[in-house]
This record gives structure tokens, sequence and C-alpha cells, in this order.
């Protein structure tokens, strides 16, 4: 090689590597930018993926009835959620995602947008209580979706099933309305009480969301935890209840609808109380299909309106007895009182009828033999603001009290509700019907056994409640709820025993003597109304000619010491006497005899292995 | 044996030794935890195998290595045919042939039989008597390859095979026209390219490369991730087995192309100096050889050599903290696999024969 040339490489391997020495340079700078200049923003960044917040959803309170018998337990479920930190950012991912799950993409995206504004650390939940099949699929969509995961959360288990739906309500996701009124209250994602006991005492049942915070890794799966604030299950609640009593009211109704309530003459405390149909709690757990929407809603036999605070029937002759208390209270009539029954009678030139011609009969035989006419005479002496009053002292009007949600208030007419509603004035014609509990008479069952209550206990409003007591934690005991104290209405005790008699007569040669049971004085009046203004309106309209009557039964026993009074509404079952009674028959059989020999067993034992858990719930398997 | 200890270039040797120890133990803390977790214990065998093969090159002639170029480039073009016809697919791509549940990648070492063809053939004439054919011929000798390259596909090892091509300036010198003339062939090979040759997901990575925030969670987050690995190593770095972003995964490929991210995150910028220092003096040591070397053919060699550890260097590092697109192209001495660090301790092998006859003498 000559040297000029090899001079000239050498020259220009020197330029090279002045080259190699800028680009490395050049390198150094770059990293020195980064690692220097951003590296508060990149260990932001690297922290905020790896370190995850996540919500532990608290458990629910586990109920039990009065006897600490379960009747709604929890289990744990796997849901497949997106956790509020992983929502996914791109269209397309949401898109494809929405079609492997064959979701609207328009719905997925609300939803994702709903929980991205959301306050808090709240998860989106796809698909929830995975089944073994469900949960392979969630698998393999997490591999194709790594933002997906599976959480273990804590799900209500009714274990009676239908024994006491509309008492205890059933459970759902908060809705984004009920969010939006009760911000400081709610978190996005909550399951709270929809209806029944649920809904009314949610504030106890609620648990206090736990936090956990993880180590991640690229799929999301938790590498290491740190930092854990544990989930504070909600509170255990006792119901007065009693599991046995309820499981016989919901046999005697068997396939009729209706509804019955018992109180307990002690405290106001709810023993039983069943509307029929009644729903499975269990059921609407899950995301409903269109078919069960329209079953449970869009059914005529409403089995979703809880006919015991909701329903208003009217009471027939259970009203009587307000009646002739209004009456004897102003002095119109007296114990003695007579009136001739002769089948009919021509009042305002309107023929009113009576079941039988009962003849000459004192108050005590009217109220025995359930003598229309006796009451419409004395709806002639009384005015039908007279019997509003008397209904509002001595509470058929104002709602109960009772501890559970949207609670109906029943309904007693007067002129000024007259003129209020129908714009109209009131015809005296009128307060004949009213005076048989007829009319415009529209009373809630829960109402209407309060209402015996009072005479049963000599003119002591009660509380109907359902909250027994509550458990503050699991070591320590039952606190018992102290419900309201009674209010004392005055009732006059000599009045109180002439009703008395009267209800007494009923059962015992009256309309409802086939119910009699021996050893025990259950006492009530029987009932049989027309159906005019019940609720189901749309139903009856096309069943229009089938119309039968309701029967109904209200009362107390034991006579001698009264201990327990109830209502009992059978819909278009017909006579009172022959149908609602019978169901009382069974409750107080149960209640004052069987029960004491052979209590029936708590609903858990009825509920297949697999749907009971024992644990709290809410931690990992 | 002594004599061909002694044969090995120690100032060549101990930045390469350091190297090599950084990469296993960034290859060491990157396969934790995955699925292959002792890729490092793979990767010291075949870099104990390649010392050896340095070894015993750094003790032969280079000439008789040089003699056997042309038979060597037509073994390699029958490999990497072979390659195409029967190779291994392994993620789209066939670039391996398979033998006994042992693969190998003849690309790898087909760019440094390419050198060393084309170093010989161009350094056995003067260099004012080459002509433009001449260069046509050569650079023809290159792209061959390449394009059975391109063909597997492998982009990134085809742009390896680029700085053979560096040899031409060297020795004829950069002339205007020269220039200009490769700029007008770059930016008509570059269309050509873009229209006929690049994959749907080379397009995707320019695009990527031109505007990595798009798409975060798509082809940009290997970039995304690896750039928050290095940011977050900080000056000190985040400690050995101690990166988040590399041991929880979220660094993607982290034993090959993104291992010197592994090493930055747990390493910091210090390492980062230190790796870049130990490079420049490596490529120091081979240029000063191609200065020393006896013959033109020799220096043509180690110019080569250099500028294909450059390439890698500067393609690799600067592509996993987003300064340059994203290539799968691997580093040398640090990224994990068996056809790679072989070919490089080969090349070096060469380099310090070279070396060796220049002393010798």
């Amino acid at each position: 090689m000559e040297i000029v040339n090899r001079h000239l490489i050498h020259r220009r391997i020197a330029v090279m590597k002045t080259v190699v020495y800028c680009m490395i340079l050049g390198l150094v700078l770059a990293y020195g930018w980064v690692q220097l200049g951003l590296r508060r923003e990149m260990q932001r960044l690297a922290f905020s993926q790896a370190v995850k917040t996540r919500t532990v959803p608290a458990p629910r309170g586990i109920i039990y009835d009065r006897n600490g018998n379960k009747i709604v337990d929890n289990r744990r479920a796997l849901h497949l959620v997106i956790q509020s930190e992983d929502l996914p950012r791109d269209p397309a991912q949401v898109e494809a995602l929405a079609a492997a799950l064959q979701m609207e993409p328009e719905t997925l995206r609300k939803r994702i947008q709903a929980i991205r504004q959301a306050a808090g650390n709240r998860m989106l939940v796809l698909q929830d209580n995975l089944d073994d099949p469900a949960l392979a699929r969630a698998e393999i969509l997490r591999a194709r979706f790594p933002f997906l995961s599976i959480e273990v959360a804590p799900r209500r288990v009714y274990l009676g099933q239908d024994l006491a739906g509309h008492a205890l309500g059933y459970v759902g996701e908060v809705t984004p309305e009920e969010l939006a009124k009760n911000p400081e209250t709610y978190q996005l994602g909550e399951i709270i009480g929809r209806s029944g006991f649920e809904a009314s005492r949610n504030d106890r049942l609620r648990g206090v969301d736990g936090q956990r915070r993880s180590l991640v890794d690229n799929l999301g799966r938790e590498v290491a935890v740190f930092g854990q604030v544990e989930a504070r299950p909600g509170r255990s609640v006792y119901l007065t209840l009693d599991a046995g009593l309820q499981q016989v009211m919901k046999e005697a109704f068997g396939a009729n609808s209706g509804a019955g309530v018992v109180i307990d003459l002690r405290d106001g405390g709810i023993l039983a109380m069943y509307s029929a149909p009644s729903y499975d709690p269990n059921i609407f757990l899950n995301r409903l299909t269109q078919e069960q929407v329209e079953k449970y809603w869009g059914n005529p036999d409403r089995p979703m309106l809880d006919r015991v605070t909701q329903g208003r029937y009217p009471p027939g002759s259970t009203f009587k007895l307000l009646v002739a208390l209004a009456a004897l209270e102003r002095g119109l009539i007296t114990p003695e009182t007579r009136f001739t029954c002769y089948g009919h009678k021509v009042f305002y030139n309107r023929d009113f009828r009576c079941d039988a011609t009962h003849g000459t009969v004192d108050l005590v035989q009217a109220i025995a033999k359930s003598c229309d006419i006796y009451f419409y005479e004395l709806g002639m002496k009384l005015d039908v603001d007279d019997i509003h009053a008397a209904a509002e002292k001595y509470g058929l009007i104002s709602p109960t009290g009772v501890d559970l949600p949207h609670e109906a208030a029943s309904r007693v007419p007067s002129r000024e509700w007259k003129r209020r509603v129908k714009k109209e004035k009131w015809y005296a014609g009128e307060t004949i019907s009213v005076s048989i509990g007829q009319g415009a008479n529209s009373i809630t069952p829960i109402a209407l056994a309060r209402f015996y209550a009072m005479l049963a206990t000599g003119g002591k409003l009660l509380t109907p409640h359902l909250l027994y007591g509550v458990r503050p934690d699991d070591n320590r005991p039952m606190e018992l709820f102290t419900p309201p104290p009674p209010k004392d209405t005055g009732l006059d005790p000599r009045i109180r025993a002439i009703l008395d008699e009267g209800l007494f007569q009923v059962v015992q040669s009256g309309t409802a003597k086939d119910s009699a049971i021996p050893g025990l004085t259950m006492v009530g009046k029987t009932g049989t109304s027309q159906v005019t203004t019940f609720v189901n309106r749309a139903h009856y309209a096309t069943l229009a000619k089938k119309l039968r009557d309701n029967a109904l039964f209200a009362g107390y026993a034991p006579r001698e010491n009264p201990q327990i009074a109830f209502a009992v509404v059978a819909e278009n079952a017909g006579f009172g006497a022959s149908n609602a009674a019978p169901i009382a028959k069974k409750l107080c059989q149960y209640w004052f005899i069987d029960r004491l020999k052979k209590p029936l067993p708590p609903p858990s034992a009825k509920i297949p292995d697999e749907f009971r858990t024992d644990g709290e719930g809410g931690e990992e398997p | 044996m002594k004599e061909r200890l002694r044969a090995l270039d120690t100032s060549l040797l101990w930045p390469m030794v350091l190297l090599v120890v950084m990469g296993l133990l960034t290859v060491y803390s990157a396969g934790r935890g995955t699925n292959q977790p002792h890729i490092w214990a793979k990767q010291a065998v075949w870099t104990l195998l390649g010392f050896a093969l340095m070894a015993f090159l750094a003790g032969v002639n280079p000439r008789r290595i040089f003699r056997s170029g042309l038979f060597l480039y037509a073994l390699g073009i029958l490999a990497l045919v072979a390659v195409l016809v029967a190779g291994q697919r392994i993620g789209g791509a066939q670039r391996w042939l398979g033998f006994k549940g042992l693969t190998f990648q003849p690309s790898e070492v087909m760019k440094w039989i390419t050198l060393l063809f084309v170093a010989h053939r161009l350094g056995t004439r003067q260099p004012q008597d080459l002509s433009g054919w001449d260069l046509v011929q050569t650079s023809a000798l290159v792209f061959f390859p390449m394009l059975l390259v391109l063909k597997q596909p492998d982009l990134g090892m085809a742009i390896s095979f680029l700085p053979i091509l560096a040899l031409v300036p060297v020795i004829k010198g950069v002339r205007a026209k020269w220039v200009a003339l490769t700029l007008a062939l770059v930016c008509a090979g570059g269309v050509f390219a873009w229209h006929k040759v690049l994959k749907p997901y080379q397009k995707q990575r320019v695009m990527t490369f031109l505007d990595p925030g798009a798409d975060l969670k798509g082809k940009g987050y290997q970039i995304n991730q690896s750039r928050i690995a290095i940011g977050a190593g900080g000056l000190t770095g985040q400690g050995f087995t101690a990166g988040s972003q590399t041991q929880l995964n979220f660094l993607p490929v982290k034993t090959t192309d993104f291992v010197f991210s592994v090493w930055a995150e747990e390493r910091g910028f210090l390492g980062v100096l230190m790796a870049l220092s130990l490079f420049g003096l490596v490529l120091t040591r081979i240029l000063d050889t191609a200065v020393a070397a006896r013959s033109a053919s020799e220096t043509y060699f180690c110019v080569g050599a250099a500028g294909i550890i450059a390439l890698h260097l500067l393609v690799n590092v600067g592509m996993v903290i987003g300064v340059l697109p994203n290539k799968g192209i691997v580093l040398p001495f640090f990224s994990a696999g068996g056809s790679s660090t072989l070919s490089y301790f080969l090349g070096l092998g060469v380099v310090m024969g070279v070396r060796h006859r220049a002393q010798v003498k």
C-alpha cells in the first residue's frame, strides 16, 4: 500500500472515530435528559402503573330472625371487572371488548365514563357471579384484554328464598340517579338495599369498603400486597320475624294472593309478614333478562308489590269496629242499643242489603253476626267526618311508621278529602257504605293489624317494626332495638270491653266460629269486601265478570292476655270467614301451640350446601 | 495454547469482559420471574464458547481467514437461502435454522462473513485502482445477503449489513457528488422500500417512531415502557433486580432488544455512562487496530467491524430511549442470544488476530 493512500485512509479512520465519539456523546445526552431531566415524571409513571389501589367491597350485615336463625347470608362470588385505574382509553379496545361481551358499545362507553368520573377507586362490574364456565371464559377474555380483572366480592344469599321476599327486599347496584341525589352517602357501584328491610335499614346493613394497595405486573396480576385497609362488614341484624311463623303463613296462603301480618303486642315487632305472590330476592342479584323483568314488573298479579304495607284494600266488616267505637265514644249508642234487621233497608231512597235477616240485634250481636243493617243505622247517626276523626285518632289513616320503604297511607274518606280529591261535596248516603267498610275506604293490612293491636292493648298505638336488634360486631352480644314508645289513644276501657266481647262472639258463635281453636281464645272480625279500589285494576278489568270479593280477618289472641294481633287479606277468595279466618287460625295454632312443642326448622336447613357459606365473605378465598 | 492467549489483545479484552459481565447480570435480572429464568446461564455458556472461539481466531493469521472468504461467503448465502426454504418460523419471521433442538441464525454470522469477503476483495487492490464498477460489484455483494435477510423478514438485521458499505468512503474519500448520489439513492430506496418492501408492521414502527404518543397502549407501548424504565432509573438506578419496570414485566423483550433499558433502570445514568464509555473503548481499540493493521484488507475489516458494532450500539441504545425507530436490533455483549453472541466474538477474534500480527511483526 502506498504511503499516501495509507495516510489518507488513516485520516479518514480518525474522522470515523470522531463520528463514533459524537454518536456516543449524543446517546449520553439523550440518556442524561431522560434519566436526569425526566426522572420525576418517569418515576411517577412507573409507580402509577405498578401500584394499584383497589376497593375491597365490604359484605353487608347478616340477617337473622328473632331466634338467631340465619335467613340472609353472604357468600363469596367472583366478578369480572375493570378497576377504575385500568379503564381502557383506546376506543378500538372498548369496541372490541363490547363485541366480546355482546354488549352495545355505547352502553359500555357510558359505563366506563361513569366510573372514570366517579370519586375513589370504584370498579366496573362487567359480569357478576361467575360460575365455572363463565370464569373460564372470563380468563380467556383477560388474556385478550389485560385491563380486565377478576375480583372476589361478597354476594347475598337469601336462605328462605321467597319465604319473606317483601319483608327482606333485595339488593342491587346503586343507580346513577340515586348517586346524583346522595353523593355523600353512596359510592358508584355500591350494592344497596333496593326494597324491603334491605333498603329501609341499608345504613345498618352496609359495611365500609376496604382498600388494598398492591404491586401489579403488566397483566394486572397482584405480585405483592402492601397496605390493606380491611373492609368493615355491615352489622349483623336480627329481625322481629319468626322464621317458623313466617313459614306457616307462607304455606297458609299457598297459591292465593293476599297479605298477612302478625304483630307482637309487647313492642310492635312484626312476627310474620307475607305478601302473596312473594318473590325470591336471590333472583334480583343477577342481571335480569327481559322476560324476568316482564314476569316480575309486568305481571298483572303484581308480585313486586308489598301488599302488607302498600296494598290498600276496602276493609269491609273489619271496619265496623271503628264505626262502633266512634258511635260509642260519641254517646250515639249504648251497648244496649238495638236495631232490627230485615235483610235490607232503604236509606236515602236506596235499598241497602244485609247478608242475612238478623232480626233485632244489639251491638255485640251485630259484630258477631256482622249485621250490615245495624251499621247502616250507625252511619245514619254518624257524620263521615266523625268516622274519619276516629280513624285518625285510632291510627287507621296515617302510615304506621313500619321500617319498610314506601309505606302507603290508608284512606278513610272525609268531606275535606272528597272536596280536595273528587272536587265534589259529600252526600250523606255515602256514609252508609263507609260505615260497613266499603265506599272510599282503603286500608293497608298493616294499618288494620295495628288498629286491632290497639283494641287488644286497650288503646296503645304501637309502631310495627322489623328491626329486633343489631350486633355491633361479632364479639359483642346483640343490642336490642328500642322501638318508639306506643302512643296512648285514651280508649275508654268500657268501650274496649264491649268491642272485645263482640270480637269474642265472632269466633265463639258468629261468622268465624269454624276457626275457633280449642284451648285458645282467638278473637277477631271477618270481612268480605267488594273489590272496588284495589290497585290491580288492569287485571280486574280483564276479569270483570269473575270479580270476587276479598276475604279479610283481623283480630288478636289470646283474649285474656293478648300477645299478638294480626290482619289477613285473601284476595278474591270470597267470604272472609271461610277463607281469611282459617289462615289466622293456622297462625295462632302454630304460635301458641305447635311452636312450643316443636318449632319449624330454620330456613337454612332447606338450602343446598353450595349456596351456604359460614364465613363473612369479602376476603380472599 | 499460551500463544493463543497471548494473542488476545488485552486493551480490547478488558472492556469486552466488563461489558459481557454487565450484560450477564442484566440478563439475569431481566430473566427473573419470567418463563426463562435460566436464560443468563445459557447466555454465560454462549459467552464462554465465544471467548474460546475468539482466542482461537486471535491466534490465526488473518490472511488464512481472508483466503477462505469466498468459500465462507458462498456457504453463508446457501445458509440464508436454506433459512428461507426450510427455516424455523418464530413469531411471524423465518430467521432460524434448527438442528436437534438448537437453533441457529445464519444472518448473524453472515454479516461478518460478508465483511470479511468484501474487505478482502477491496484490500487486494490499490484504492486508486478501484473503479466505480468495482464499487458497484462490492455493493452488490453486500446487498444480496441483505435482501435475503429482508425476505425473512428481519429489517434490523438487514440494516446491520449497511456499515460494511461505510468502507467505500473510507477508501475513496467523501466527495460531494458521492454524497449527492447516496442521498438520491437513499431517497429512492426509501420510497421504493415504503411501497414495495416494508411490511405493514415495519411501516407501523416507522409511524410509531414519528409519533410515539399516538398509540401508547399499542405499538408505542414498548418504547413508552422502555422510556419510563430508563427515566425511572435516575442517576444511580433502582438497584440490581429492583427495577419495577423490569421485574413487573412492563418492559417488553427485556432479555434481547430492550436489555439496555433494564441496565438503565437498575443502574441509572452512571451505569449508562459506564457502559457507553466501555463501548467507546472497544470502538477506539478496533479503529486503532485498523490503523495498525499490516494489510489493507485487515484495515478494512477492522473499520467494518467498528461500523457494525457502532451501528448496533447507536440503533439499539437509541431505539430503547425512543430517539430512533423500534427496530428489533440487538445490543452486542448485552442481548441474550447464541448466534449473535458467537458472531461478535468471531468478528472481534479476527480483529485481535490483526492486532496480534501487527505487533508480532
